[in-house]
């Protein structure tokens, strides 16, 4: 397996506060690649420095074979990108929202082909502000779609979803993966990225301190004699939630 | 190019669905129109009347003073000569010329009865018959005080041809150039803000769009909307005013797009400074409301207190207003008004730097 994102001494300051301090670190083509990290570890500081939409302030990031730093302009054609507490213009409908952003490309998509993909087809007339926040986000994914991206970046993308939601949006990121893109996802679910993720790297305070695959990490610590008081039960109250409600995805 | 064409063409689409944005940039600028254009505000005032005394004697100057005591009079003296020049350019509603045989006595057989003369500005017709029954009841009175008997003189009404100039006609140009103002600063710093606050921008600056395609649609899409906006305006001032503006509609649409690239670019600015939309209607009023009243819009710039008048004939809109009225009440050319033109540039410049300086596509 190849390296698709390959991050090396990564470093980012703003002001006083040292947010990323040096991180290195390899996203391998094809695999769900978590980052995790408590609010304020510095995992969107460091996603947007791959999406080109901040600087470095030292170290290199390569993505797709080009230094994000030297060619942020080529490097926005390679990636696609959910931003965390991003929206769209208002008073485009679905459908044009996804054309607005083929634009932006310089692509020309089949929008409602697309909308398919992530279950908006017969959303695509609507105003996409009037969606609920699941839809929105399905639609956000939609638009990182649109030039084929290599890499597709997700800033917390479950964050304020329902449960039925959020496993609808893991199907279909597991969807993209499959049908070949990489996907780099920030998250501050650890449920999610146990599920999801092929490998996670744990960020705290501006360093990577552990990457390895979910099990592995586990495992680990069950080998430094963790123990934590088991009560034998084969549900949660997530499954009780899911049996009374459904797994139907809800419009809002 | 195209891209910028495309991208222009879906905002627009969007502004036009917007229902707040088409009523703030079509509707209120044509309820503003109507009502005042109705209101023919300005119609009637004070009747403003000059007096040349050719007798300067104690029964002339008894009379003057009755007519000065008068309200609705604004008596000032001049000679004949100046006066009907004043006249002509409508800077004067009415001339009296008292003779030099002017007296208030009991007529004897065989001489002249001394005749006044009074000139009225036929473009101020209200003005004229209004004036014209004073002067007339003022002679009355004074004969009847004298004499007891009907007048001893005779007013002789002359029509002096005075610019036409209604207050819509004046208004026209006024309201044109605050709306455009409006429009331009109003639609681009709120949905800008707002664009930058949910993270719209951030997330269109994560695509290789280059910053300048994107601030060509935001820009040529409020000159679309500019242009519609003067249009209508126009044609709702020929057709239902029965204004004719004098120097054509094209000088008047290609000034009033020039004034749109100047406000749009302290629109930017704006954007750019605020942090959310709430500031942004304080600072905004702050910015247009002097201007509102101080740059000729609804009354003539004069009215603002002498001492503030330097300042007021500077401001953006002054300069816009200044052009769009020459153009349209005078039948000026582009070149006629290039010293407002000039101005509008040196603004445009200041602003361009405000919007460089704020409007940061890499801090959002």
């Amino acid at each position: 397996m190849t390296a698709i994102v390959s991050v090396r001494e990564l470093q980012k300051h703003y002001g006083d506060i040292h947010a990323v301090r040096g991180i290195s670190f390899e996203v391998l083509q094809g695999e769900i690649f978590g980052l995790l990290g408590p609010n304020g570890a510095g995992k969107t500081t460091t996603v947007e420095i791959l999406e080109g939409l901040r600087k470095a302030d030292g170290g290199v990031a390569i993505v797709d074979g080009i230094d994000v730093s030297k060619e942020p302009a080529k490097a926005k054609e390679r990636v696609g990108v959910q931003l965390q507490q991003s929206a769209f213009p208002e008073n485009f409908t679905a459908k044009e929202t996804v054309e607005l952003f083929a634009l932006c490309y310089g692509v020309t998509v089949d929008a409602m082909a697309l909308l398919k993909e992530v279950d908006l087809a017969d959303k695509a007339g609507q105003r996409q502000e009037k969606l609920s926040g699941g839809q929105r986000q399905r639609l956000s994914i939609a638009t990182a779609l649109v030039n084929k991206p290599r890499v597709l970046f997700l800033d917390e993308p479950t964050t304020g979803l329902d449960p039925q939601a959020r496993r609808n949006l893991w199907e279909l990121v597991r969807g993209i993966r499959q049908s070949g893109t990489t996907v780099f996802l920030t998250t501050h679910y650890m449920d999610e990225a146990e599920v999801l993720c092929d490998r996670v790297a744990v960020m705290d305070h501006g360093e990577i301190i552990a990457m390895d695959p979910p099990r592995t990490l586990i495992t680990a610590l069950l080998g430094r004699g963790f123990t934590k008081p088991m009560i034998q039960q084969q549900a949660t109250l997530e499954d009780v939630f899911l049996d009374l409600t459904g797994h139907e995805l809800r419009e809002d | 190019m195209g891209q910028a064409l495309r991208l222009t063409l879906m905002y627009l689409r969007a502004y036009l669905r917007d229902r707040t944005a088409v009523f703030f940039s079509l509707v209120v600028p044509l309820m503003l129109l109507l009502i005042f254009g109705s209101l023919n505000l300005g119609a009637f005032g004070q009747v403003s009347l000059a007096i040349d005394d050719q007798a300067n004697t104690t029964a002339s100057q008894s009379f003057v003073a009755a007519l000065e005591k008068i309200d609705t009079l604004a008596v000032k003296h001049l000679s004949a000569d100046a006066a009907l020049a004043e006249l002509k350019r409508t800077e004067l509603d009415m001339l009296l010329v008292i003779p030099k045989d002017f007296a208030i006595a009991p007529t004897r057989a065989g001489q002249p009865v001394p005749t006044l003369t009074m000139y009225g500005n036929d473009a101020r017709p209200q003005q004229v018959s209004v004036g014209g029954s004073i002067v007339n009841e003022v002679i009355t009175r004074l004969s009847f005080a004298v004499n007891q008997t009907a007048p001893v003189v005779n007013l002789k009404q002359e029509d002096v041809q005075g610019v036409r100039l209604r207050y819509v006609d004046f208004l026209v140009p006024g309201i044109l150039g605050v709306n455009v103002m409006q429009l331009a600063i109003f639609s681009v710093a709120f949905a800008l803000v707002v664009d930058k606050r949910r993270g719209v921008l951030r997330r269109i600056m994560a695509t290789p769009l280059k910053p300048i395609t994107f601030l060509v649609a935001q820009v040529v899409t409020r000159l679309i909307m500019a242009t519609l906006q003067v249009l209508i305006m126009l044609a709702v001032a020929v057709f239902l005013f029965d204004v004719h503006p004098l120097g054509g509609i094209l000088p008047l649409l290609l000034v009033s797009l020039f004034g749109a690239v100047l406000f749009l670019t302290i629109g930017f600015a704006l954007a750019g400074w605020a942090e959310t939309e709430n500031q942004v209607p304080a600072i905004a009023q702050l910015i247009t409301l002097p201007q509102f009243f101080f740059s000729g819009v609804f009354f003539s710039k004069e009215a603002a207190p002498a001492f503030i008048r330097p300042v007021t004939n500077l401001l953006p809109l002054t300069f816009l207003n200044d052009a769009l009225r020459e153009i349209s009440v005078q039948g000026a050319t582009l070149w006629d008004v290039r010293g407002q033109l000039l101005g509008l540039l040196v603004w445009t410049a200041i602003g361009l730097l405000l919007a460089v300086r704020f409007f940061r596509f890499d801090r959002f």
